[in-house]
């Protein structure tokens, strides 16, 4: 009988080593970071997977167009939505707790992680890429410098560029979590320089072809609006001029038609670039906030006012936008569901270099009445035979209404927003988000934004 | 109606059936009771007299069943306790009467049997089932608790979980709303975790049950039908539950299911039918406050903002507010008119199911011979909810099977099967739930002149009524639990016991919302189609080792291995586009927008160990131990070691109170040992990317930091335990101490989002669980007619977070509309946030304390300091069951409770906030401020303000509750009844489930934890969640 015994025992010890090598199991859904790295084709995916980040919802897929909508209503759009996040912009009024506020900033630096990964590891990507891979991901993370400084921190016209703090900068990818990863704010100027960097230096580095990703004319675009938020008019003349120039050189015009150049399934040729949307990869948030129930959005929760109406001379084809619905006035810029978020038009471009055309007394690629007229034509508006600032800032606020532009021209011209018996001036505080209060709990180093407590 | 025609005419079957076939097999009976009463006449048989008297008072105890063991020869005793009987020598008289202990005499050559039963309590001969084996209550020394399934047989409810709630100490269940076919919660002795599991380990016949992985909120313990079970034993302790090592931090649910016994086969049929209603409802706003409380809130707007007084000054109307408001009011109405009040509609009525029940019917055999024996049953259940489009069905079988091979060799196995289907509903976040049909407007007819529901933009949200036409949502399981084992005697003490078992889950779920639904509006439809499958196999193969030394040395021991391996398997594919609405799969789908598939594994690999030794019947001891492996376990700490040790003294077996009548029971015992928690997600040790794809390009990104370091999380605990018998065991009860310490927390630490990162998971961090048992039974009146009985369970456990990462004092709450957050020496989620001060009587302003002595006020949310308000954990929380029998009547009453937790209350934002928005509000909203002066805690009515609406604890209040659980009244047949319908056993009961409730909870029910929030840390959150249903049902079950 001890036999058996010394059997059955040494039956368990056996079964037990060869079961051992099952506690070795791999994730089939994921792989390892050394592998991500390591090749060519692997480092271009991540780069496709910073594009995924800056996709999201909470980005370019339409939640950073509506903040600035939200912030820059002035009594002309109006927020009748249940949600308290977009409310609460809208209202001036927002808690340190948004959602979306801590979602965007939180989203916006994962772009920036998976693009500083991307930077980290060009070395085995092929020569001949090289160049791309560096310029779309230095695209990627300027723009979300960018658009973090715009939202997060007071206008760079508010002065004060070099105590004013931005945003942190973050220039190398996490691997691990250490004293490193506590940040603190950079100045704006700082910022702002490094959005130049960045963005300068992918611009030299990508090409005019590169289907609807990352091109040379929209890194000058998106410099463009930087150099029109620092008041260099010059530098955003040029680089205006430049996307024009590429875009046009590579099949890109206006569209004949005005409301032609929205709800597309693919780019226009009016379209620089936008967020690539399908049935697959549907979030876009303006559709959902803008649109109604029967194009498949929520239930229509910013309406247009009759002061916005106001403001269109009659027989502006800009008009047709407008449509009655669930009570209410609406746009149809952003009405079918599945299509593609705008993020630059080049009609943007037009009324950009005609601006700082005008500012500089220049006539650098057009004179800025050509640039202005080229608009107003297409609307079936009479073309002007003078231009001054009032009607060039006019026409750009009525061609890109309702398209993400609202508070961040306010910001630049000094503007006001007005909402009922309450104005905003330029740098009001209640115009900037506040760092949000799980980054403040979670980084003791971040100074919230004047107006929010702490 | 067809649908509904068929389920009806299915259970007609199984009734006719089973009905069909106890016929059959009475018929059976007869011919065999005859035969064996023809065999009897010849056998040598005498006259036996005698007399029973009661233990407890030496009374005569009539009514005494007294039957001759394996016949139906029997008699009953007079009213002066005495009885005759015929009886072989070689006979065995067996003497039952409820509440005594049954005796059993062998008659022997004796004319005359006096009898003295006792009083029937717990008692130290109690088998008790532990981890690879089994004791009897006497011999433990550590802490489990158990119910026998036989408690919960007629309990309405879908699973067994629910069913457990109040009868265990220190066992806290929570089911997170009234949807049939959720989660429900059970915490054994708190919280152990903050990112970790905290369920407890679910092991039922050897087999660790596949628990998670489930589709949405599945419960994957739903799919057993508890009256298979024998019984449940929760271990609570480290010495109990040590031998499950890594995964017994959480406590361990054993449960084992019934077998056979040798002896003549028993047939059990019971049907049982009852009706279901919500609990409670809320009071919301009818048409003319509805209309009263939004123009007021507009009219503020316009006072405020504009300075204009658009009601007094019609020049103001043009553009104001009011004038939104009114046209507001007029989308809303449809085609009735809001001025004249045309329409009142009470939406939260149109929420629930009028038609709400539950039905169960089930069959049962078991019986045996010297070398098999068996267990086998059928059942059907099913539960029509009390919310609309919500059922659940559950069609169970069982066969377990036992077979001595030979004296020394066992063999058997256990089969089970079920079928569940669950219309399921969206979860308390979605615009379909039927809850959130209260936000919309009192003003608004629910459907339109051609009999169309309406939809917006006359609804203020979607109507979900349309899901109920136009969407359907059926989730079906098919589950299977088998394992077969062998048991050989090696020698006279020592057994090789070798186990397989296999749980398969295979689950798919079918969605389909038409295109009148929110989901399938502009696509014509909308479908989604999930499958899962789960195979969990698990091997046992372990010795044990049992003899007594000596005659005092009393050694028991056991050892072996075990391996447990998962596999997950999901597929989804989702589509839309559809020709018609009839056509409801997906491959009527025109355009397949998603779909995706994938495969996730675990294994264990463990070896275990455990000795008892017992001396002279006083002096316990236990020893255990477990080796856990597993592949979620980081490269540097693949294995874990568990040890336990316990001991027991049995003083009342000591000379000096040997035999005292009135301390019949004094033991002491005391455990320590350590456990662990290896629920942490499968891979969170690796640096992963995942995919990431844009415009249908693939791509990478990164989604998680690796630590290599990353292992379980480790319990100490100790437990202190005395149990007692007083007055011949008349009251029996149990005290527990324990401190129950978790170091290398799990702990997703909050990193900074610029990092690219949310959360860390990393071993840090401390959290204590401490607190007591008690467990009271008592034997009130043990008379010839009437019995009471009263159990007692009470536990406090108090939870308190001791340490998090480094330098971290906290993780705040992480979202704007809950409070719930994690603190050092504070319990895990408590309420976090701005206190709320109530209303500024000058001006109406909701106010918030400004520093943290509340002496302050701001009416500025951002200024408001942030403070603890409030805890969702439970200070106390227990069960008082009374058992009555009276004659043949018996009633059964079990009120359980739970005392010092709080709610949060999160839809209050939306239908508690002085009339924000157009959501309709709660009733209590009308007593908003109004004029400079007023006293009241409701701030001025604001359009779009948010004046007072955001999270705060305006919105929480005390969730203590005392519920009337679950009462039963039956009535058994006499044995005289019986055997004129020459059956065993009638009875007759009604059984009421959550039949009264006393709470100050302001919302629908205070047992509630709003499912798609519910996690370790949100706790306590109610949001549009459905009450808890009250059901009354009526029962019988026959016995032949």
């Amino acid at each position: 009988m001890k036999k058996f015994i010394k059997i059955g025992i040494l039956g368990i010890l056996l079964v037990g080593s060869s079961c051992h090598e099952q506690l070795f199991i791999s994730p089939q859904q994921s792989i390892d970071q050394e592998l991500a790295l390591n090749s060519d084709a692997n480092v271009k995916s991540v780069l496709i997977g910073a594009y995924a980040e800056i996709r999201s919802a909470a980005l370019y897929g339409g939640r950073i167009q509506l903040f600035s909508e939200m912030l820059g209503a002035n009594s002309e759009v109006r927020w009748e939505g249940t949600f308290n996040q977009p409310r609460e912009m809208y209202n001036k009024q927002i808690f340190v707790n948004n959602s979306y506020v801590e979602a965007t900033w939180a989203a916006a630096y994962r772009g920036i992680n998976v693009a500083n990964n991307v930077l980290s590891a060009l070395d085995v990507v092929n020569e001949a890429d090289r160049g791309r891979v560096e310029g779309e991901a230095l695209f990627i993370r300027g723009s979300m410098l960018f658009e973090l400084v715009k939202l997060y921190a007071q206008p760079y016209v508010a002065g004060n560029t070099s105590t004013n703090l931005g945003v942190p900068i973050i220039l190398t990818p996490t691997r691990e979590i250490n004293d490193d990863s506590y940040v603190s704010r950079n100045t704006i100027q700082e910022v702002y320089q490094q959005i130049l960097n960045d963005l300068n230096r992918a611009e030299s580095l990508l090409p005019a072809v590169n289907s609807f990703l990352a091109r040379n004319y929209v890194v000058a675009a998106q410099l463009s609006r930087v150099y029109l938020q620092m008041e260099r008019f010059a530098d955003a003349r040029d680089a205006a001029n430049r996307a024009i120039i590429e875009a046009t050189a590579n099949g890109k015009s206006l569209v004949p038609v005005y409301m032609n150049a929205f709800n597309n399934e693919v780019d226009s040729q009016e379209d620089l670039f936008t967020i690539q949307v399908n049935p697959q990869d549907p979030a876009n948030d303006m559709f959902t906030f803008y649109s109604l129930p029967q194009f498949g959005a929520r239930g229509g929760d910013v309406s247009i006012q009759a002061p916005h109406l106001a403001l269109y001379e009659s027989g502006d084809q800009r008009l047709n936008q407008f449509f009655f619905d669930a009570g209410e006035q609406r746009t149809a810029k952003w009405r079918d569901q599945f299509r593609n978020v705008k993020v630059f038009r080049l009609a943007e471009m037009y009324l950009t270099r005609a601006e700082a055309n005008f500012r500089e007394g220049t006539s650098v690629g057009a004179t800025p009445l050509e640039d202005v007229n080229r608009i107003r034509l297409r609307v079936s508006l009479p073309a002007l035979t003078s231009v001054n600032i009032a009607q060039i800032l006019q026409e750009r606020k009525l061609e890109l209404a309702h398209e993400g532009h609202a508070i961040h021209d306010v910001k630049r011209i000094r503007g006001t927003v007005t909402e009922g018996n309450n104005s905003f001036t330029f740098n009001d505080p209640r115009m900037v988000f506040p760092i949000p209060q799980r980054e403040i709990d979670a980084n003791s180093n971040l100074e919230q934004n004047e107006g929010y407590g702490g | 109606m067809i649908f509904l025609f068929n389920k009806l005419c299915l259970v007609n079957f199984i009734l006719n059936q089973t009905i069909y076939h106890m016929r059959k097999v009475l018929l059976l009976v007869f011919v065999f009771v005859g035969m064996l009463l023809h065999h009897e006449a010849w056998s040598q048989q005498r006259q036996i007299s005698g007399k029973v008297i009661s233990g407890e008072d030496n009374d005569p105890l009539p009514g005494v069943n007294v039957v001759i063991k394996g016949t139906t020869r029997g008699a009953i005793t007079d009213l002066d306790g005495n009885y005759t009987i015929q009886a072989d020598q070689n006979e065995t008289i067996v003497f039952s009467f409820v509440g005594f202990t049954t005796q059993e005499v062998v008659v022997g050559n004796r004319g005359t049997i006096d009898i003295t039963l006792s009083p029937d309590s717990k008692t130290l001969g109690e088998v008790v089932v532990v981890g690879y084996g089994s004791t009897t209550k006497g011999d433990l020394t550590g802490n489990i608790a158990s119910v026998k399934g036989e408690a919960l047989s007629t309990v309405p409810v879908p699973n067994f979980q629910e069913a457990l709630q109040g009868r265990m100490a220190g066992v806290f269940v929570e089911s997170s709303s009234g949807k049939l076919g959720e989660g429900v919660k059970i915490r054994v002795r708190g919280t152990t975790s903050i990112s970790g599991g905290n369920d407890p380990l679910y092991v039922i016949d050897g087999i660790p049950m596949t628990t998670s992985g489930g589709i949405g909120y599945y419960n994957p313990l739903a799919d057993i039908n508890f009256n298979d079970v024998e019984s449940f034993e929760v271990l609570k302790d480290a010495s109990a539950a040590a031998i499950y090592g890594a995964r017994a931090a959480n406590g361990v649910v054993l449960i084992t299911t019934k077998s056979g016994a040798k002896g003549k086969t028993k047939f059990n049929v019971g049907i049982q039918r009852g009706v279901s209603s919500p609990t409670r409802l809320r009071e919301f706003l009818n048409t003319s406050e509805y209309v009263e409380l939004m123009r007021e809130a507009g009219y503020n707007y316009d006072r405020l903002n504009f300075g204009t007084d658009p009601i007094n000054n019609p020049s103001d109307y043009p553009g104001s507010e009011l004038e939104f408001v009114d046209s507001r009011l007029d989308r809303y109405s449809g085609w009735a008119d809001w001025r004249t009040g045309e329409v009142d509609t009470d939406w939260q009525r149109e929420a629930f199911n009028p038609g709400a029940g539950t039905l169960n019917v089930n069959f049962s055999a078991s019986g045996g011979d010297d070398k098999t024996r068996f267990f086998f049953s059928g059942a059907y259940d099913k539960q029509d909810g009390i919310l609309i489009r919500n059922d659940f069905e559950r069609i169970s079988g069982r066969l377990n099977l036992d077979h001595t091979v030979s004296s020394k060799f066992l063999i058997g196995a256990n089969f089970g099967l079920s079928r569940t289907q669950n219309n399921r509903l969206a979860d308390d976040n979605q615009f379909n739930n039927p809850i959130q049909l209260v936000a919309l407007a009192p003003i608004t007819p629910i459907r339109d002149l051609n009999g169309q529901l309406y939809d917006r933009p006359t609804t203020t949200y979607y109507n979900n009524l349309i899901d109920s036409e136009n969407a359907q949502w059926l989730n079906t399981s098919f589950r299977n639990i088998t394992n077969i084992f062998g048991e050989y005697k090696l020698l006279e003490d020592l057994k090789f016991r070798s186990e397989f078992g296999v749980d398969i889950m295979n689950q798919n779920e079918e969605q389909f919302f038409g295109s009148r639904t929110n989901l399938g509006l502009s696509t014509n439809g909308y479908a989604r189609s999930r499958w899962t499958r789960i195979f969990n196999y698990n091997t046992n193969n372990y010795f044990s080792y049992n003899k007594v030394f000596n005659s005092v040395h009393n050694f028991e021991a056991i050892a072996g291995m075990s391996f447990q391996k998962s596999d997950r398997y999901f597929t989804f594919v989702e589509g839309q586009e559809f020709p018609l609405d009839e056509l409801r799969t997906l491959q009527s789908a025109a355009e397949i927008t998603g779909g995706a598939s994938n495969i996730t594994n675990f294994s264990f690999l463990s070896y275990f160990s455990r000795v008892n030794y017992k001396y002279a019947e006083k002096y316990l001891a236990t020893l255990s131990a477990r080796v856990d492996g597993s592949s979620r376990f980081g490269e540097n700490n693949k294995y874990g070691f568990f040890p336990a040790a316990s001991v027991g003294w049995i003083v009342s077996e000591e000379s000096f109170l040997k035999g005292n009548d009135q301390l019949s029971l004094l033991k002491f015992r005391a455990s320590y040992g350590l456990t662990g928690n290896a629920e942490i997600g499968d891979f969170d040790h690796l640096g992963l990317y995942g995919s990431a794809s844009y415009a249908l390009i693939p791509g990478l990104r990164p989604t998680q930091i690796p630590n290599p370091n990353l292992t379980w999380e480790r319990t100490a605990q100790l437990n202190f335990g005395l149990e007692f018998a007083l007055f011949r065991d008349r009251i029996t009860g149990e005290f527990d101490f324990y401190d129950k310490n978790t170091t290398d927390l799990l702990l997703n630490v909050p990193i900074p989002a610029t990092s690219g990162f949310n959360i860390q998971r990393q071993n840090i961090g401390r959290m204590q669980n401490y607190g007591f048992e008690i467990v009271l039974n008592s034997v009130n009146v043990a008379k010839q007619n009437f019995t009471w009985n009263t159990s007692v369970n009470f536990a406090r456990n108090i939870n308190r977070v001791r340490e998090l990462a480094p330098g971290q004092t906290s993780i705040p709450p992480s979202s704007s509309r809950f409070l719930n957050g994690v603190f050092i020496d504070q319990s895990i989620g408590v309420f976090y946030g701005p206190a709320y001060a109530g209303v500024d009587p000058a001006n109406g302003d909701a106010l918030y304390y400004a520093n943290a002595e509340r002496t302050e006020t701001t009416n500025d949310y951002n200024e408001a300091e942030r403070m603890f308000v409030g805890d969702p954990n439970p200070k106390f929380f227990g069960g008082i069951t009374n058992n009555f029998t009276f004659k043949n009547f018996d009633l059964s009453v079990m009120f359980q409770g739970v005392y010092g937790n709080d709610i949060f209350d999160g839809g209050g934002g939306f239908f508690a906030a002085n009339g924000d928005w157009f959501d309709n509000s709660t009733r209590d909203q009308m007593r908003r401020w109004q004029n400079p002066g007023d006293i009241t805690d409701i701030p001025q009515a604001r359009l779009g303000e948010c004046n007072g609406c955001n999270a705060s604890s305006r919105y929480i209040s005390d969730g203590s509750y005392l519920r009337l659980r679950t009462l039963t009244f039956g009535y058994t047949l006499t044995s005289s009844q019986l055997e004129k319908l020459k059956l065993t056993s009638v009875r007759i009961f009604f059984t009421g489930q959550n039949l009264l409730t006393f709470t100050n909870y302001r919302g629908w029910d205070p047992e509630v934890n709003a499912d798609y929030l519910a996690d370790n840390i949100f706790q306590g959150n109610d949001f549009y969640s459905a009450p808890q249903a009250r059901i009354f049902s009526l029962g019988l079950n026959v016995g032949f």
